[in-house]
């Protein structure tokens, strides 16, 4: 059988670009659509009243982004502690700080309560985060069932691994680091840090070979960073931070 | 507990707000429902300070609620889902009380929104809330903005009457403005129970009426059905906050005259002359001010009570969007005047309606008794539309109109009617007769079908009055979202049958042709797709017990109840993957969105961006407005199936 054989009855090459096709049909040989039409359905246009919802909404939105609530869970900056996931994610390449960085839109990672120019209602918040709100608040001079609450608290301590402690000391020293907040981190971490520093001593025996004391020698990194140095003595707050950088 | 979908939007719409730290701190406490702070602070792995930090921040924005227990001492801490949805909301609040209550209104809801809760000195001391003019120009025209400034004149005492009109340096009406937002009810007080969940407060009262002797008297079932009815009294008195008692005035709220005259009428008055004989109609308000102004403004000035906390109250809002979506829906097949006529009715009905409806779910379909608002005369809506609506323009002459009262609609108005044509225009008590005539006839055309907006009460006595079935048409909104739906979905077929199994209810295959009048072919894959979709399904009736399929029933049927939670499930996850998208279209664009928010940027973006990027940043906007939109629209339909 001739290999031609089969091309007998078929048209020449060329054949459907003849004059006699509809110029702008699909020719005979097309193969079928793999996906048949499809109308695509259109959304409204936005309406007056669409519009000026939208614009107050943003307006809000923007008005809580400029707000002393809005927090991010990491600014990964190069100061963060070596190690940890922030540190992980450090880009080299945008992430160094720069003389226009002073400009860049800054994320504080813990909301600003105090300090803000507001009054709170204290009798609407519960009380173990009356301190919170009303920094010069004592805890000792109140009832006894808030005494017996944080002994409870402390107690229940166990729990939380290490990585919380870390995450705090990384935390302290980037706040430290930002000079817009540092006075208040001061004196809200002064009067604050009254009880953490009782809780992390209790917590600190547990943790007293820390990997920041065994290794790191070598590690070029803590040459600027001086790494794990002011872990130790860092416990009140931003006050030791300031004198490490 | 909120499904999955529910719980991510809660989550987005937090993180849109607030940022990552408390979308986190939200979401663990949706997946675990209740908890402490030691172990809030283990599944978070967020330390100390953060948490306490974005605990007190997101109670004050009643983001989560807080309960101290009496029995442990431990404080738990529980996801506020409501308030977290209700951000979505934010932006047509804030829209429909500018409408309603002018521009400087909005701004105080705005500052009351953006605080979470705040005493009525704090708000007092916003340097955003002392100037009345805008601190920032947001694209409100400026001829909108004119006349409700004058209104706000009046209020400021008659030595300032008809000063200059761009009064900039003089104080703001906070308390005019704050009053009016209370005594509309868009504000609320905040009580301690507000930041408990509901269930805690009714256990917490369910425990405080156990304890009384009168109830420790009573026995076995009735003492239990004593406790949760004295319980819910008690919750009811616990979180009641409202402040519109003792505001009103003459069963209207305060500043809502003020509403009437330039508000609403002026912008609509305007649009209908095509703005040209604007100064004209404003020449007129004031002199209508001067004489509404005598008896508000002693009132108005004294201050409210500082210590007093307000928030905002979602619950009254959708009463009022809601009744604007009635506008809405008026409008669409009535003329403008008719749509006004019942704006002002909605408007009345608002003012006594505290919440879209009193149990907590929406009930089942059928088993849901009508439920009317309170009827309202109309010659209290007389005094509250507009005298210068033309009623007449829409109308039919007289003629017709009455052929159409002979078809049994209203014969009591018939007789009235008689005498005006004669004496037409002549002496005002005609005038005023006819008014009343026209503007039954105009709620007349309303009560008509398919949407029954309104209907009406004829007492033995006195002129007819007008209501609301508010639970029938909160049902009409749903069918017709569903039907909407169906339509684009699946075709006019589809909705023709779906129309018919809501009609009919359970129909086997050939009865169902025969009524629908649609060939076999043509029903069956409609039937099939929907199933497919979840909007019909099919019931099986064995004859005998070996459920042969030949000897076996099959029914379709629709279940509109299924149908719209399965919607707003839908619906919920559809808003969820809107706020990811913009999410993710912010990533693609971020470098260029960060340099747009830069400090010395910001404010001055025709100063330091090249034309290029202007384009482009105004692209951005309207990129995000549109994805907002949708969002705004999807929570429309969720308001439907939900809310009202």
């Amino acid at each position: 059988m001739s290999r031609f054989a089969g091309k007998k009855g078929k048209r020449g090459p060329g054949a459907e670009f003849t004059w006699d096709t509809d110029p702008g049909g699909e020719p005979d040989t097309a193969p079928t659509p793999l996906y048949p039409a499809y109308v695509v359905p259109y959304a409204r246009k936005i309406s007056t009243k669409e519009q000026i919802a939208v614009d107050k909404y943003r307006q809000l939105r923007e008005a809580h982004h400029e707000g002393p609530y809005y927090s991010v869970i990491d600014a990964s900056a190069s100061s963060a502690k070596k190690g940890s996931a922030a540190r992980a994610n450090f880009d080299p390449f945008t992430g160094m700080p720069s003389y226009s960085g002073r400009y860049q839109k800054k994320h504080r990672t813990i909301p600003k309560i105090s300090g803000v120019g507001r009054d709170y209602e204290t009798r609407f918040f519960p009380r173990e985060l009356w301190q919170i709100i009303q920094p010069n608040f004592r805890p000792d001079a109140s009832l006894d069932g808030y005494q017996a609450q944080t002994n409870a608290v402390s107690n229940k301590r166990g729990f939380e691994d290490e990585e919380d402690e870390e995450d705090a000391a990384a935390k302290r020293r980037a706040t430290g680091g930002n000079e817009d907040e540092g006075d208040d981190d001061q004196n809200e971490g002064g009067l604050l840090d009254g009880d953490e520093d009782a809780l992390e001593s209790i917590a600190d025996d547990d943790f007293q070979d820390d990997d920041d004391e065994m290794g790191g020698d070598y590690d070029a990194e803590q040459y600027f960073d001086d790494g794990g140095d002011d872990y130790g003595d860092d416990g009140d707050g931003g006050g030791g931070d300031e004198e490490a950088y | 507990m909120l499904s999955q979908y529910a719980a991510e939007l809660c989550m987005l719409l937090i993180e849109d707000h607030f940022g990552e730290l408390f979308a986190r701190i939200f979401s663990i406490l949706q997946r675990y429902e209740r908890l402490t702070l030691p172990r809030l602070k283990f599944y978070s792995r967020l330390n100390d300070k953060q948490l306490r930090h974005a605990l007190a921040a997101m109670i004050q924005h009643h983001l989560i609620y807080h309960f101290t227990s009496l029995e442990d001492g431990n404080t738990y801490y529980e996801a506020n889902p409501q308030a977290a949805y209700y951000l979505v909301r934010s932006g047509k609040i804030l829209q429909l009380v500018e409408e309603r209550l002018g521009e400087y209104a909005a701004r105080v809801m705005e500052a009351i929104l953006y605080l979470g809760h705040a005493s009525v000195k704090e708000l007092e001391g916003r340097p955003e809330l002392r100037s009345r003019k805008p601190m920032a120009p947001n694209g409100i025209k400026h001829e909108e903005e004119e006349p409700q400034e004058n209104g706000m004149d009046m209020e400021d005492g008659p030595a300032t009457t008809n000063g200059d009109h761009d009064g900039e340096d003089k104080p703001a009406p906070f308390h005019a403005t704050l009053k009016a937002l209370a005594s509309h009810g868009y504000i609320l007080r905040v009580r301690d129970a507000h930041f408990q969940s509901p269930a805690d407060n009714f256990l917490e009262a369910q425990r405080a009426v156990a304890a009384r002797s009168d109830i420790k008297a009573l026995k076995g079932k009735k003492q239990e059905e004593a406790i949760r009815e004295k319980a819910q009294e008690l919750v009811q008195e616990r979180t009641n906050g409202d402040l519109t008692q003792g505001l009103m005035f003459n069963g209207l709220p305060r500043g809502v005259k003020r509403k009437f005259s330039n508000g609403l009428a002026n912008g609509q008055r305007q649009n209908r002359q095509n703005g040209v004989n604007g100064d004209h109609a404003e020449d007129e308000e004031e002199e209508e001010e001067n004489e509404w102004s005598e008896d508000e403004d002693g009132f108005d000035n004294i201050p409210m009570e500082s210590g007093l906390v307000v928030r905002v109250n979602y619950e009254k809002l959708d009463v009022a969007l809601r009744n604007a979506r009635f506008v809405d829906l008026a409008q669409q097949d009535a003329p403008s005047a008719t749509a006004e006529v019942y704006a002002c009715l909605l408007r009345r009905v608002e003012y006594i309606t505290p919440r879209c409806r009193d149990s907590e779910e929406i009930p089942r379909e059928k088993e849901e008794g009508e439920q009317f608002s309170t009827p309202i005369s109309v010659q209290t809506l007389l005094e509250d539309i507009d005298p210068s609506l033309d009623l007449t323009g829409a109308l039919g002459p007289m003629d017709p109109s009455q052929s159409m009262n002979r078809r049994g609609k209203r014969p009591l108005e018939n007789g009235v009617d008689d005498h005006d044509d004669a004496d037409d225009d002549e002496d005002e008590a005609s005038s005023g007769a006819m008014r009343a005539y026209l503007v039954n006839q105009h709620l007349g055309l309303l009560s008509q079908p398919p949407f029954d907006l309104a209907s009406s009460v004829t007492l033995s006595v006195g002129p007819s009055k007008w209501r609301v079935g508010f639970r029938g048409l909160a049902r009409k909104l749903r069918h017709l979202e569903l039907e909407r739906m169906i339509e684009s979905r699946f075709g006019d077929v589809a909705l023709r049958v779906v129309r018919v199994l809501q009609a009919k209810g359970k129909l086997d295959e050939k009865r169902l042709q025969e009524i629908s009048l649609l060939p076999f072919k043509d029903l069956r894959q409609t039937l099939a797709s929907m199933q497919r979709g979840g909007f019909v399904d099919l019931q099986e009736v064995p004859k005998d017990a070996q459920r042969q399929p030949s000897k076996t029933i099959f029914l379709w049927y629709h279940d509109a109840d299924r149908v719209c939670s399965s919607i707003l499930e839908d619906t919920y996850k559809a808003m969820s993957r809107t706020l990811q998208r913009i999410k993710h279209e912010r990533e693609l664009e971020r470098d260029f969105l960060e340099k747009t928010e830069r400090s010395d940027v910001k404010g001055h973006e025709e100063e330091y961006l090249t034309e290029g990027e202007l384009e482009r940043l105004q692209r951005w906007k309207n990129k995000e407005a549109l994805f907002l939109a949708a969002v705004a629209r999807l929570d429309d339909m969720v308001a439907v199936f939900r809310d009202y």
